[in-house]
């Protein structure tokens, strides 16, 4: 027997506490792991864009669009020795589109240059004869082989989508697509839930004013070391225009694109560091309760000789090992349920979102050196406690 | 060491001129009233009083629980009054055995274990703990209860486990408040018996407090306390 063998023992005195607190510990843990890892999968997300892929924007809001010309102008755009800073060039309109079948589940629909599209999203697959009946096919669309699979979809069936942006075409018949192709991708960051389909078909069929306007240009410049540069050179090209344009790396574009959902997981980081204080004070509460109710030991043990810090000791022993007795099946849960159960899910459904949802071991370390931490802390006070217990007093109240 | 050698050194505590007081209420009590006292080593003295006489107060001050407010005492040499907390708490686990009334053990530590835990506070190997533990418990008759927890024990044994742990790092005084408060009177000769084969045979200095004057009875001297001072 020793005293860290003592204060082994004094965690068993009450199982139906230590469970419930076991279990508290646990699930704040789980809580905490799925928060960080939602938010660091969240960051990853800009790890897997490519640094030479530009996105040209209108300059007040992603809402407004821009000229089709200035896609030419990009494209073209030269450096002050005369070489060329872009080696591709395309652009894409947001259409919102929403099929009738399937009203509550969200895909996005992107009218795509066909011609150059590839070019610049060389990591979207389509096979040679998907990719042949795409470019002859004017109101052809290419979907990503998970939307294909969720809904069913197959090549060669015809899709009519509803749009709250441009409504029905300009002849009021509705946007009517034939999916001639899958895509796959070789890159988590290019979504394989989204639908494409052909600019010039969605240009053929909206409003005049509408007509030869682009949502964004996506560019790729020519040397990626440079990308900065070329940002600058091209957003310089438009200064004087009627429409100043905003162009960003595809990592900035991306996430300014989601700047609520970035605001809902900074909320995130902060709940999952509230976690941490409720699962302090889950700790703080087992621990003064168990510790109170043996203040005539820790007494007693004063009196044959026990020194004040030796006593402390003891107890922040205790409510550390709780904590970490806590954080064991903390760690499994979050690995079964947040690694395994929904990591499998948001890869699949938000891939876009969350490329990769999976716990890092950092987190997990983190999680358990946030439990180790918060049981030293929540030991504190009824540490501190038994050192300044009376003993006269308290042998007295046995007594 | 023999009883009649350790009586041959002196005092085992002495206490002169010692004041108590304790404020409660914005008012001052004086609880012990310049008190002095000598027992000598290997002595066994009963402390008798109505309640309220500061039989306990004095107890504690002996074991260096509490602090006189005025007065010198000197227990198994040390000057308690002039030590720190700290300096009397090491003091008290080498020097002092104390048996409680309501016998105080862990419940969650066997009756070996209990004995065990003020060995803890020295540097001794596990093995030797335990012989040490051992050979306690078999002096207070329990050698067969070791592995025993306190509840699976009789008050009259947890009160010999107890007096095992009290005595196990061989200290020179032994303070028993109210040892046998809580025992029926069978259970009681018991362990008065055991305190008078400390005293007879190991030549333990006790001084304990009793309500009970058949319990004082079995003591060599019986002191008695009233209003603070010593009859």
């Amino acid at each position: 027997m020793n005293l860290p063998g003592l204060a082994v023992r004094n965690i068993y005195r009450n199982p139906v506490r230590l469970a419930l607190t076991v279990a508290g510990v646990a699930v704040a843990l789980l809580t905490f792991v799925t928060l960080r890892t939602a938010v660091m999968s969240w960051d990853e997300a800009k790890n897997y864009t490519l640094k030479d892929r530009l996105v040209t924007r209108h300059k007040i809001t992603f809402v407004m669009d821009l000229p089709k010309n200035y896609a030419d102008d990009v494209r073209d755009l030269k450096g002050a020795d005369g070489k060329p800073l872009i080696r591709a060039s395309t652009f894409l309109n947001w259409f919102g589109g929403k099929d009738p079948a399937h009203e509550n589940d969200f895909f996005a629909t992107i009218a795509a240059d066909h011609n150059t599209f590839l070019t610049v999203y060389d990591e979207i697959k389509i096979p040679d004869d998907q990719l042949k009946a795409f470019n002859e096919t004017r109101n052809g669309a290419v979907v990503g082989d998970l939307l294909a699979t969720k809904f069913n979809w197959k090549v060669g069936d015809n899709i009519t989508l509803e749009s709250p942006i441009y409504g029905l075409r300009e002849n009021g018949e509705p946007w009517t697509f034939k999916i001639v192709g899958l895509y796959s991708t070789t890159s988590k960051a290019v979504d394989r839930q989204t639908f494409y389909f052909r600019w010039d078909y969605m240009n053929d069929g909206v409003r005049a004013e509408a007509k030869d306007r682009v949502g964004w240009i996506a560019s790729r410049s020519v040397d990626a070391a440079h990308a900065a540069e070329v940002t600058a050179a091209i957003d310089k090209r438009f200064d004087d225009a009627d429409t100043q344009t905003l162009t960003q790396d595809e990592a900035s574009f991306f996430q300014g694109f989601m700047g609520m959902v970035s605001s809902v997981l900074a909320i995130m980081s902060y709940l999952s560091y509230i976690i941490l204080a409720i699962l302090g004070l889950i700790l703080a509460n087992a621990i003064s309760m168990s510790v109170r109710e043996r203040t005539n030991e820790y007494a007693s043990m004063k009196a044959i000789g026990f020194h004040a810090k030796t006593l402390a000791s003891l107890i922040l022993t205790e409510s550390t090992l709780i904590a970490l007795a806590g954080a064991i099946p903390g760690v499994i849960l979050s690995y079964l349920i947040v690694d395994v159960a929904l990591g499998d899910f948001l890869e699949y459904n938000l891939a876009n979102f969350f490329p990769v949802f999976r716990v890092k071991i950092w987190t997990y370390a983190e999680a358990v050196a946030a439990a180790t931490v918060i049981g030293l802390f929540a030991g504190i006070v009824p540490a501190l406690t038994v050192a300044r217990l009376n003993v006269v007093e308290n042998l007295r109240r046995v007594a | 060491m023999s009883a009649e050698q350790s009586k041959s050194v002196g005092s085992a505590i002495s206490i002169k001129g010692v004041v108590k007081e304790f404020t409660r209420g914005g008012q001052t009590l004086r609880v012990l009233n310049s008190l002095d006292l000598e027992v000598p080593e290997g002595s066994f003295e009963a402390l008798m009083g109505p309640s309220g006489s500061g039989k306990s107060t004095l107890l504690n001050l002996i074991a260096g629980l509490d602090k006189p407010t005025s007065g010198e005492i000197t227990v198994a040499g040390a000057r308690l009054d002039r030590m720190s907390d700290a300096e009397i708490t090491s003091w008290r686990a080498a020097n002092v055995g104390i048996v409680f009334q309501s016998y105080n053990l862990l419940p969650v530590l066997t009756a070996l274990e209990n004995v065990e835990l003020p060995l803890l506070l020295h540097k001794m190997t596990s093995a030797e703990r335990k012989k040490r533990a051992q050979i306690a418990l078999e002096i207070v008759g329990l050698s067969d209860r070791m592995g025993h927890y306190p509840r699976m024990l009789s008050g009259g044994q947890e009160q010999r486990v107890a007096i095992a742990r009290a005595i196990v790092n061989d200290p020179k005084v032994i303070i028993g408040d109210e040892p046998t408060g809580d025992l029926d009177r069978n259970s009681a000769d018991e362990i008065l018996k055991l305190f008078e084969q400390l005293n007879r045979e190991l030549g333990k200095t006790i001084i304990m407090v009793t309500h009970d004057p058949e319990a004082a009875e079995r003591a060599t001297v019986i002191r008695r306390l009233n209003k603070g001072v010593l009859a």
